[in-house]
């Protein structure tokens, strides 16, 4: 799996840190989303296929 | 479409149930409604569709233009206000000035608070004699409590600003002068200091109308939406016992109430359409209101199979209470926090919690921008 994400369409809600905080995080600064671990391991691929798709803004793009 | 507009919102007869209109709203993708101003607006009605129109470009939040439907007749400095109600990119920056103060890691740190004061508010509710007004003892105070916390409003003036929106006004003007002379650790100090950096990032205008919105928007909604959640749990007696069984469904419950919700309605989303658009094989022409009705996307049968029964143990929680798309509320994390202890604690603590009143007796707002009950007597 590997996980990007597009930045200008983040609307900083923190559903993904607070779903899936070792694969999500926010920038203090810009409070946008980050993307710890690109390829995450196959225990939280769930967990990121779910955090893509409550995603607002649909921010959040996962690759098989 | 029908022919004849339907009166939006629509009226909620019974406490523990959703309009009739929600409940076949769906048969058609888009329906016309007058709202309380006497203007003409198109509903949204189905998931799909209402997640895809929140986030096109082309359905405007921004009112401000000759013509553009209005909710209601009453003008505010707060609501309705085009200066205020902006789209991308000026929408971006704004929004990212605020998002500091509910980023995940700032609202999580904010649980040994909430608990603190919750755990506070309940033990002086068990001292009264019942029947109580849960939202005056509790739902309120509680809301109230962690947003003046996070914006920096003093507890001593916690009941200057719940008269009208006029005093709320005028008592934020005074709170940001206040806060220019002496600052804090808190939200409001930080978006003065925004502003005052006087870079065009935050105009003075847009700084006391947003400090207003935090304040208003950050306690009543929660409040209201407890309320509801309370009364959903009372009136599914099956739901209240599994719940109160297994404290580990808090955070699944609170979806399934946030969705199946009987305290709103869709009014305050109304856009403008700035280019034709098509949904469901219907052309909404430029020019045109349009309402995204949340409430029916909850309801609807494609995404939530049985979608009329509560079901703390559904697995789908997509709901869009909290809308999608840019303008996503910024609260809800915050808001779904404050739910889940909330309910926790008030299950764990009055576990033999009941209405005072039959259901029925339960009365909404009559004003169509106040959304929740008038008041929510209990007993235990």
């Amino acid at each position: 799996m590997h996980v990007s994400v597009d930045p200008e369409k983040c609307c900083s809600s923190g559903l993904c840190a607070l779903s899936v905080p070792e694969v999500f995080g926010q920038d203090e600064r810009e409070c946008v989303v980050l993307v710890l671990t690109f390829e995450p391991p196959a225990a939280l691929h769930d967990r990121v296929r779910a955090a893509a798709r409550r995603c607002p803004t649909g921010t959040i793009e996962v690759r098989d | 479409m029908k022919s004849s507009p339907l009166h939006f919102p629509f009226e909620w007869p019974a406490a523990a149930g959703p309009p009739e209109a929600l409940v076949t709203l769906r048969e058609e993708p888009v329906v016309r409604v007058t709202l309380p101003s006497g203007d003409e607006a198109f509903l949204v009605t189905r998931y799909e569709e209402i997640r895809r129109v929140l986030s096109d470009p082309r359905v405007s939040r921004n009112r401000d233009r000759p013509g553009a439907p209005r909710m209601t007749e009453r003008k505010t400095k707060v609501f309705q206000n085009p200066r205020i109600d902006r789209d991308p990119p000026e929408h971006t920056r704004m929004r990212r000035l605020m998002a500091k103060a509910f980023t995940a890691t700032r609202v999580e740190g904010m649980r040994p608070h909430v608990r603190r004061v919750t755990e506070e508010l309940l033990t002086d509710l068990l001292r009264r004699t019942p029947p109580v007004d849960l939202l005056e003892a509790f739902a309120v105070p509680l809301t109230l409590r962690v947003i003046c916390g996070l914006l920096g409003v003093p507890p001593r003036d916690q009941g200057r600003f719940r008269g009208s929106l006029d005093e709320a006004w005028r008592y934020m003007g005074e709170l940001i002068e206040a806060k220019r002379e002496d600052p804090g650790d808190d939200l409001i100090s930080a978006l003065i200091e925004v502003h005052d950096e006087d870079d065009g990032r935050l105009s003075a205008h847009e700084l006391h109308v947003w400090c207003v919105i935090l304040l208003l928007a950050g306690f009543e909604t929660t409040a209201t939406q407890l309320g509801s959640g309370v009364v959903l749990l009372l009136t599914h007696p099956d739901q209240f016992e599994l719940l109160r069984g297994d404290p580990a469904l808090i955070p699944d419950a609170v979806e399934e109430l946030l969705r199946c919700q009987i305290a709103g309605h869709s009014l305050s989303m109304l856009r403008l359409v700035t280019d034709d658009i098509e949904i469901g094989g219907v052309t909404i022409p430029k020019g045109s209101g349009l309402i995204p009705v949340l409430e029916s996307a909850n309801f609807d049968e494609t995404v939530f199979p049985d979608p009329l029964r509560l079901d703390i143990t559904r697995v789908n929680k997509q709901h869009l209470v909290f809308s999608a798309g840019p303008h996503f509320c910024m609260g809800a994390a915050l808001a779904r926090l404050e739910l889940q202890v909330a309910l926790e604690a008030l299950m764990r603590r009055v576990p033999t919690l009941r209405l005072a009143v039959p259901p029925g007796d339960l009365r909404h707002h009559d004003s169509p921008l106040d959304l929740g009950f008038r008041e929510l007597p209990v007993m235990w």
